[in-house]
C-alpha cells in the first residue's frame, strides 16, 4: 500500500512540477487546470478569481485569434495539435515564447469531454529559429541575385573542378550545369592561346586578393573574368574560388568600330594636309613651299602619334625619334635623359617647335656641317615630372652670328611655345653653336 | 470548379439548396456536426475555398485572391454549375463575407443568407466609431505569427502523437487531414482576411439575412453584432448562448434549430 501512496504522490510532483507546462480546458477553452510550472512562467495571481478563464487569455494578440479560428477547430476535428508556436502573455514581463501541443479526450458517445496541453518553453528554439529565418531570408536574397544575374558566375574547387555554375552561365556559354559539373573549368571554358588561365589566376589569388583579365574564348566570345578565393566561414580556410565572367563582346565591338572611325579620321586629316600641300606648291613660290610643307609634315606626323592608339597623350622620346629622323639619325640628334606624357595640345606645338630648330640647324646651324650634330637633353625638375626643361645644344657647326633680323621660325617657335605650350624659351646664339632652352609644366590630359 | 473545390452535394436531392462557405483556419469538415441533420430536408451543397482544405492549391493565384470578390466569383461558378435556384447560403466568419459578396453581385441566385459568427471588419476604426476589436498592431502580429508557424508546420512531420486513441487512422494521413493549410496561402489569405472591410458591402446586403453571433464571442465583439443587426437592410440578429467563435462546433445543434427556424417559412 505504501508503495502506491508513493507513487501517487510522484504522479502529483510530476504533474505539477513537470519540465514543461500542462493545462486541462474543457471543450470550451475554459481552464479547469494550469499546472505549478506554467503559473511559474507566468507569473499567474494565486486567487482563483483573478486568473484567467480561458485558454484563449493566456495568449497574446494574434495567438487567441489563432486559437479561435484553428486551434479549437483542430482540436474538435483533428483531435489533437502539434508544436503550435504562439506566445503566453506574462504578468509584468516580456511574452513567453512556447511549443504548444494538445489533445482530445472524448466520452464514449465520441463527443469531446476534456482537451488536455502541454507547453514547452520554446525561448532558446524561438532565438535560434529567428536567426535561421533571418538567414533563410539572407540566402534566398542572395541566391535570387545569383539566379538572375546576366554575369555566369561559378563556385570551383582548388583543382578548378565545377561546383556550382549560374544560369547566367548557362546563357553564356550555352551548357547546363549538368552537363559540367564535375569536370575541369579550365577545359569546358577554353580560352584562345591560354588553357591554363584558370591555374594561372589561382595563383594570381596567392598574393593578390583577385585576379581580373579580359579575354577571348575559342568561340570567339569576349570575356572578363574575375576570380576570387571563398573564404570558409568558420575556418577562413580558402578552398574554393568564384568565378565571375562578364559578356564584354558589345564593349569590345565598340571599341573596335571606334578604332575604325578613328583610322578613318586619320586617313581623312592626312589626305586633307596633302591637298593643302599640293595648293601650296602651286601657289606659294618655290623658296617658300618647301618650308610649308616641311612644318606641316611636322604637325601631321605628331598627329600621327596622337592617333595611332586613339591617345590622348604622346610619349616625348616619339616625338623626338621623329626629329631625330628629320635631322639624319642618331648620331646627329643625340638625345639623353627622361621621357614624359604630354597631352596631345603640347605634343603637337613641341614638335612644331622641334622641326623649326631642325630646319634652321639644317640650313645654317650645326647639321649644315658633315660633323655637326645636336644634343638634346630632356629633364625633370621636379619628383612628379611635372616640370621639364629641354636644352637643345649645337656643336660642331659654324660660328654663330647673332641674326639681325627675326625670321618667321623664330617667331614660331616663340609664339608657340609661350602660348600654345605655356613654357619659357631662352635661345642664346653662343658663338660655338646655338642653345636653346625650353621650360615648361606638363598640361592636363583633357 | 467542382473537383477544384472539392465540392460535395449531399442530402435531399429535390430539397431547398444550402451551399456552406467555411472560414479562415480550417475547411469544409468544419461543417460535419450541422450537415447531417439538415441533410433529412435540405439539399446541402460543402466545398473547399480555393487554397484550402482539399482544394486545388495551384489554382491560389495570390494576386486575384487578394481580392474576397474573387472567392464569392468562385461560389457563383459553382451555384451555376450545380444549376442551383434560390439557394442558401451559410458562411461562417470571413465565409460568411464570401456569401454576402456572392449574394450582392448576383442577388437572383440567393434567396437568403445566414452568416454564422460574422463580422464585416476585424479592424477598429476610431474615426467611425466602430470597434471591431484589434487594432492594426494586433493584426500585423498575427501575420508575423503565421510566418513563424512556417516552420513548425512544415518540420512536424513526426508520425508520433502523445495519447493518440488507439485505432485512430495513420499519423500520415491525419497530417494531410482537416485544417492543414499550405504555410504561404494561410498567411495570405490570413492578411486578406483580418484586414478585410466589408461594411459597405454590408450595408448594401442584397438578401435577407440570419446573423448568429456567439455571446461570448472572442473575436467578435456584441458591438460589432448590432452594428449589423442595425445597419444591414433585413437583417436578423440571434444571439446564441456559446463560447468562441465557432457555434456550429460548441453548438452544433443550436446552430441548426436557428437555421430550420429562420427556413421554415420558405
Amino acid at each position: 500500500m505504501e508503495d502506491r501512496v508513493d507513487l501517487q504522490s510522484a504522479f502529483a510532483e510530476l504533474l505539477e512540477d513537470a519540465p514543461c507546462g500542462i493545462v486541462v480546458t474543457d471543450p470550451d477553452g475554459r481552464l479547469k487546470y494550469v499546472n505549478e510550472t506554467l503559473s511559474r512562467w507566468l507569473n499567474l495571481p494565486a486567487a482563483a478569481e483573478e486568473r484567467p478563464q480561458r485558454l484563449p487569455e493566456l495568449m497574446t494578440g494574434p495567438g487567441r485569434l489563432f486559437y479561435e479560428t484553428h486551434l479549437a477547430p483542430m482540436m474538435r476535428l483533428q483531435g489533437f495539435a502539434r508544436e503550435i508556436s504562439c506566445s503566453l502573455k506574462v504578468m509584468n514581463g516580456a511574452p513567453f515564447p512556447v511549443l504548444l501541443s494538445g489533445v482530445a479526450r472524448h466520452d464514449p458517445e465520441g463527443s469531446p469531454v476534456r482537451f488536455d496541453y502541454t507547453i514547452f518553453d520554446a525561448r532558446e528554439r524561438r532565438l535560434y529559429e529567428d536567426q535561421l529565418r533571418a538567414a533563410r531570408r539572407e540566402s534566398d536574397e542572395l541566391a535570387a541575385i545569383v539566379r538572375t544575374s546576366p554575369n555566369g558566375i561559378l563556385r570551383v574547387q582548388e583543382n578548378g573542378v565545377i561546383l556550382r555554375w549560374n544560369a547566367g552561365a548557362e546563357r553564356l556559354l550555352g551548357r547546363t550545369f549538368e552537363a559540367v559539373q564535375g569536370l575541369c573549368v579550365q577545359d569546358e571554358i577554353r580560352l584562345e592561346d591560354d588553357p591554363d588561365w584558370f591555374a594561372r589566376a589561382a595563383a594570381t589569388c596567392k598574393s593578390k586578393p583577385e585576379a581580373v583579365f579580359e579575354t577571348v574564348d575559342s568561340k570567339g566570345q569576349h570575356f572578363e573574368i574575375t576570380v576570387v578565393p571563398i573564404e570558409e566561414h568558420e575556418t577562413g580556410a580558402k578552398r574554393n574560388y568564384s568565378i565571375v565572367l562578364r559578356d564584354i563582346s558589345a564593349r569590345k565591338k565598340a571599341e573596335l568600330r571606334l578604332k575604325v572611325a578613328m583610322n578613318e579620321m586619320k586617313h581623312r586629316i592626312k589626305n586633307t594636309l596633302t591637298v593643302v600641300a599640293g595648293i601650296a606648291k602651286q601657289t606659294l613660290p618655290a623658296e617658300f613651299h618647301a618650308s610649308f610643307t616641311g612644318r606641316l609634315q611636322a604637325m601631321s606626323k605628331a598627329h600621327d602619334i596622337l592617333t595611332s592608339e586613339g591617345q590622348k597623350t604622346a610619349d616625348l622620346m616619339e616625338l623626338l625619334a621623329l626629329t631625330e629622323e628629320e635631322a639624319g639619325g642618331a648620331e646627329r640628334f643625340r638625345i639623353s635623359g627622361v621621357t614624359a606624357m604630354l597631352p596631345s595640345e603640347q605634343a603637337t606645338s613641341l614638335s612644331m617647335a622641334l622641326h623649326e630648330l631642325t630646319t634652321n640647324a639644317l640650313k645654317y646651324g650645326a647639321l649644315s656641317e658633315p660633323n655637326g650634330y645636336v644634343e638634346v637633353a630632356c629633364e625633370s625638375l621636379d619628383q612628379r615630372g611635372g616640370l621639364l626643361r629641354i636644352v637643345w645644344r649645337e656643336r660642331n657647326g659654324p660660328p654663330v652670328v647673332e641674326p639681325t633680323r627675326r625670321g618667321f621660325g623664330s617667331k614660331m617657335i616663340d609664339t608657340i611655345l609661350k602660348f600654345d605650350l605655356g613654357g619659357e624659351v631662352e635661345v642664346d646664339y653662343r658663338p660655338d653653336g646655338l642653345q636653346c632652352v625650353i621650360s615648361f609644366g606638363k598640361g592636363k590630359e583633357r | 470548379m467542382i473537383t477544384r473545390n472539392k465540392v460535395v452535394v449531399s442530402g435531399l436531392t429535390s430539397g431547398q439548396p444550402i451551399v456552406f462557405i467555411h472560414g479562415f483556419g480550417c475547411d469544409q469538415s468544419m461543417w460535419r456536426q450541422v450537415v447531417p441533420s439538415l441533410a433529412e430536408d435540405f439539399r446541402i451543397v460543402t466545398y473547399d475555398l480555393t487554397g484550402m482544405g482539399q482544394s486545388d492549391l495551384s489554382a491560389y493565384d495570390p494576386g486575384r485572391y487578394a481580392d474576397l470578390q474573387a472567392h464569392a466569383d468562385d461560389l457563383l461558378l459553382i451555384i451555376d454549375e450545380l444549376e442551383l435556384e434560390k439557394a442558401v447560403l451559410v458562411g461562417h466568419s470571413i465565409g460568411a463575407t464570401i456569401g454576402l459578396l456572392a449574394a450582392n453581385r448576383e442577388p437572383g441566385k440567393v434567396s437568403r443568407l445566414v452568416l454564422v459568427s460574422p463580422t464585416p471588419c476585424f479592424l477598429d476604426d476610431e474615426s467611425h466609431g466602430y470597434h471591431g476589436g484589434f487594432s492594426q498592431g494586433d493584426l500585423e502580429e498575427l501575420i508575423s505569427f503565421l510566418d513563424e508557424n512556417h516552420l513548425g508546420w512544415s518540420a512536424q512531420m513526426a508520425p508520433t502523437i502523445a495519447g493518440q486513441p488507439a485505432g485512430a487512422p495513420a499519423a500520415d494521413e491525419l497530417t494531410k487531414g482537416f485544417c492543414r493549410t499550405d504555410p504561404a496561402i494561410a498567411q495570405h489569405f490570413g492578411r486578406v482576411t483580418f484586414f478585410a472591410d466589408e461594411r459597405s458591402a454590408f450595408e448594401r446586403a442584397a438578401c435577407p439575412a440570419l446573423i448568429l453571433h456567439c455571446d461570448d464571442d472572442a473575436l467578435v465583439p456584441m458591438q460589432v453584432a448590432e452594428w449589423m443587426r442595425d445597419r444591414m437592410p433585413g437583417a436578423t440578429l440571434k444571439v446564441l448562448t456559446a463560447t468562441g467563435h465557432c457555434p456550429h462546433m460548441t453548438v452544433p445543434s443550436d446552430v441548426v434549430a436557428a437555421i430550420r427556424d429562420y427556413l421554415k417559412d420558405f
